[in-house]
């Protein structure tokens, strides 16, 4: 197990080199000039060279990229260039608002998904069924962009039990997380109905109800936790769609995290910055799906990983 | 059996959110601002607390609060002393501004000439890689005389140099922001800034030193939020107390209907305008573009699309401009006379009505909707508009680089006629702001003799000849010049709009009702 850690952690270095070297070049091949974001475009052509210097944007791009590699060695990710800070205590400033959105949003979306899962994938194709699938096919298809603002005309503006927007105590995690956890939860409840259904026909479950279990005894003591394994591989999968979520929750409702970072980022065509960000989002992608093999191995005694 | 458990499951559920809301709501304080606090909401975060540095809009709104400037622009758009109680100009290249005495920063420390040079030492200094270096190439020295006179000396005559004298004053010493504490230096300003966090709030209570009405807000808090959709939300629900120029036109009819919100619609000079690339030899050719001015229908879009929140322009200065000259050739929705000028250019209609011209249109996902409108509209004269819609930074960057047939823009906060200069002069192609790479002798010549001539007179005649020329020649087709639109809080009372747009008069209303600060000294 140790050492099976061990390699996935290893192999976090070459997915970190990937993801660093696409969005340096993505970066770098967009139009739009950091210097001119900076400096307005009314900047004497002496100045924008200056600056250009200064930053060492006007040296060859792949000594660009090998310096930035060697700051990324040793942990160094550079100097955003329109907040005039380290990048990485920016990130590390914002990264806590974005991984407490997105934990609310998966919990919000596992609160909603397993209710409506099990009793879906108890009664394949009775009225609970098409109930909960349709409630899932409506919360897959709304944009986050469109129910963000719903939530808050129905919670804040109409029953005036939330606070609209911003970062605060538990009241101003609700709407976000709403917002960010329905799709999601939608996904899961689908994926869990399918996989009860699939166990509900096995050998160990007609066993078990033959042995007088009630079905839904059978389901909860056997049943869901053999549906696990499937449900948490694509909570895994899913992080990444979370993630990305953030970057429209975020703007949706004022919330300072790193999808917001990444966004004004882009627009500034603050380099260090968004390749700051990019690599911290796909690191933490590659973390939670490392987690999630592992869980594998804690609910399902059958999984060995080695 | 089977609605029994759904129901059971329907009362976990139900329950457990139920739960959630009571939880949440609990904690849950409505705006949760102290007495005398108002909230104003910005789009957009300022980039910089440091008023040497920030020059984006937000950062020029915010700074303006707490810093003080040699001059400053009344509700008039003229100049006036605002440091400065007394200006002399005794030379072409020369000003001398008298300091008021008695002003401090929030600090407590008394405010001097010294200051002052420094600020504009500071911004010139390479080292602080400010972006306002640029706006003061004009300038060769700044002295200090004594504690409360400033000469500046230009290395020309520039007309426009009280422009020069709109830089925040920071205290003497204040180091790079970089150094400096995140809620920036004090000011001299009606505020002082008590902590900001980029992308979140800028909170801003009174300078104790400054003198304010009885019932003038004790503090205001800013918060940035980005979506429009919430910003009118804000309003709604009485969180927000005041948003200016951020609203879409749509959301103001529903706004209006809140018994609590007032809107304020004054005439402002932010200018939107279409430009043409003229290394493109079709777009060079005037009668394409005098066509493509009579193809647009702009009555139509002020009226219907920005529900009169606008006036149709006819150059960039604004009617509330001293050297606005209106008398210039106009060029109302004629679409057959749009069509005669088309073939008189070499393209005539085929068979379809369509004609072997077609323009790339670059705009933003923002700018899409109207860009769909030109495209109707010139369809109906045969000209076929390929809308190319990309983000923000991406088609700013294609601008720059000349990477575009035709686009259209907006010029904020035009003060002096000197505007002419920087965008159509042809020694100004990027990184300058004359981006269409337009080039016309005689308006080289006279927008040149409106910078070097200090005489007002003089150069009210100069612009008159250039906003006549501009308007015939046609680098830009003017469309509008925007209203100023603040949706507010009826509580708030006495709030003066800026035709460009500042909140200078937040520091200056007043508040009905509960909630009004008791007044300071």
């Amino acid at each position: 197990m140790i050492k099976y850690l061990m390699r996935r952690l290893v192999s976090i270095v070459p997915v970190a080199l990937g993801v660093a070297t696409l969005t340096f070049a993505i970066i770098h091949l967009v139009p739009g000039d950091p210097v001119v974001a900076m400096l307005g475009d009314s900047a004497a052509p002496a100045d924008i060279e200056g600056m250009r210097h200064q930053l060492g944007l006007d040296r060859p791009l792949l000594t660009q990229y090998a310096t930035y590699l060697g700051g990324l060695a040793i942990g160094d990710l550079g100097e955003s260039t329109s907040y005039r800070k380290p990048v990485a205590q920016i990130v590390s400033e914002r990264f806590p608002a974005t991984i407490e959105l997105a934990a609310a949003g998966m919990f919000v979306a596992l609160l909603i998904a397993f209710p409506l899962g099990i009793v879906a994938g108890s009664n394949p194709g009775g009225a609970a069924d098409m109930g909960a699938m349709g409630f899932a096919i409506l919360g897959i298809s709304i944009p986050h962009i469109y129910l963000g603002p719903l939530l808050m005309i129905l919670f804040s503006l109409d029953l005036r039990w939330l606070p609209l927007t911003g970062r605060g105590g538990f009241a101003h995690l609700v709407l976000p997380a709403m917002t960010l956890g329905t799709a999601l939860a939608a996904i899961i409840a689908r994926m869990l109905r399918h996989s009860l259904i699939v166990v509900r026909a096995s050998d160990y479950m007609r066993t078990a109800i033959g042995k007088g279990l009630s079905p839904r005894a059978a389901i909860v003591r056997h049943g869901l936790k053999n549906a696990m394994t499937s449900v948490i591989t694509i909570i895994g999968l899913q992080m990444g769609s979370l993630l990305s979520g953030t970057l429209i929750t975020e703007m949706i409702f004022s919330w300072p995290g790193l999808g917001r970072l990444l966004i004004g980022a882009i627009g500034a065509r603050d380099y260090p910055l968004v390749e700051g960000c990019v690599l911290t989002f796909a690191m933490t992608y590659v973390v939670v799906n490392l987690a999630t093999d592992v869980v594998y191995a804690l609910v399902d005694p059958r999984v060995r990983i080695s | 059996m089977v609605s029994a458990r759904i129901a059971h499951a329907a009362r976990v559920v139900v329950s457990i959110a139920a739960s959630a809301v009571l939880v949440a709501s609990a904690g849950c304080d409505r705006a949760g601002h102290p007495p005398g606090t108002i909230q104003v909401d910005f789009e957009i975060s300022p980039l910089s607390t440091d008023p040497r540095i920030g020059t984006d809009a937000a950062s020029s709104r915010l700074n303006e609060l707490i810093f003080d400037s040699l001059m400053k622009i009344d509700r008039n758009g003229e100049f006036v002393g605002d440091l400065a109680e007394r200006v002399e100009r005794p030379t072409p290249t020369e000003i001398i501004f008298h300091l008021r005495r008695e002003v401090r920063f929030s600090d407590g420390r008394e405010l001097t000439a010294r200051d002052v040079k420094y600020t504009y030492e500071s911004i010139e200094n390479p080292e602080l890689r400010s972006p306002k270096r640029a706006s003061l190439k004009e300038l060769k020295a700044i002295e200090a005389p004594d504690d409360f006179t400033v000469v500046m000396t230009t290395a020309n005559p520039y007309a426009p140099a009280l422009e020069m004298a709109t830089e925040g004053i920071v205290p003497d010493g204040t180091p790079p922001p970089l150094k400096s504490a995140s809620a920036g230096p004090p000011g001299s300003g009606p505020f002082m800034m008590l902590s900001f966090t980029r992308d979140e709030t800028a909170k801003l209570e009174r300078n104790p030193l400054h003198k304010f009405e009885p019932n003038s807000p004790a503090a205001i808090l800013i918060k940035i939020v980005p979506d429009a959709t919430v910003r009118a939300l804000e309003l709604a629900e009485g969180v927000c107390d005041f948003s200016g120029n951020n609203l879409e036109a749509d959301v103001l009819p529903w706004l209006r209907a809140h018994p609590f919100l007032k809107i304020s619609a004054t005439p402002g000079t932010t200018y939107k305008y279409l430009s043409f690339n003229f290394r493109d030899a079709r777009l060079r050719d005037v009668r394409v573009r005098r066509a493509i001015a009579y193809a647009i229908d702009r009555a139509t879009i002020v009226k219907s699309m920005l529900r009169d929140s606008a006036r149709v322009a006819t150059g960039l200065l604004a009617p509330e401009n001293w050297a606005y000259d209106g008398d210039v050739t106009a060029y109302p929705y004629d679409p057959e006379r749009s069509r005669q000028l088309l073939d008189e250019a070499g393209y005539p209609a085929g068979a379809d009505g369509m004609r072997r011209l077609q323009i790339d249109f670059k705009t933003t996902p923002e700018g899409a909707r109207l860009a769909e409108v030109f495209q109707a509209m010139l369809q109906r004269v045969g000209i076929a508009l390929n809308v190319r819609t990309v983000e923000f930074a991406t088609y700013y960057g294609e601008i720059q680089s000349g990477n575009f047939e035709m686009t259209s823009l907006q010029w904020i906060g035009i003060n002096d006629p000197n505007q002419y200069y920087m965008v159509f002069n042809s020694t100004q192609t990027p990184p300058g702001m004359n981006r269409e790479y337009y080039s016309n002798p005689a308006l080289d010549r006279l927008v040149e003799a409106g910078m070097r001539t200090i005489d007002v007179d003089e150069r009210k005649k100069i612009y008159a000849q250039v906003q006549r020329l501009a308007a015939d020649d046609l680098p830009y087709v003017s469309l509008w010049w925007s209203d100023n639109v603040a949706v507010m809080n009826r509580r708030l009372a006495n709030f003066e709009p800026y035709p460009n747009g500042s909140l200078r008069s937040l520091a200056t209303l007043t508040l009905q009702g509960p909630g009004g600060a008791e007044p300071s000294r």
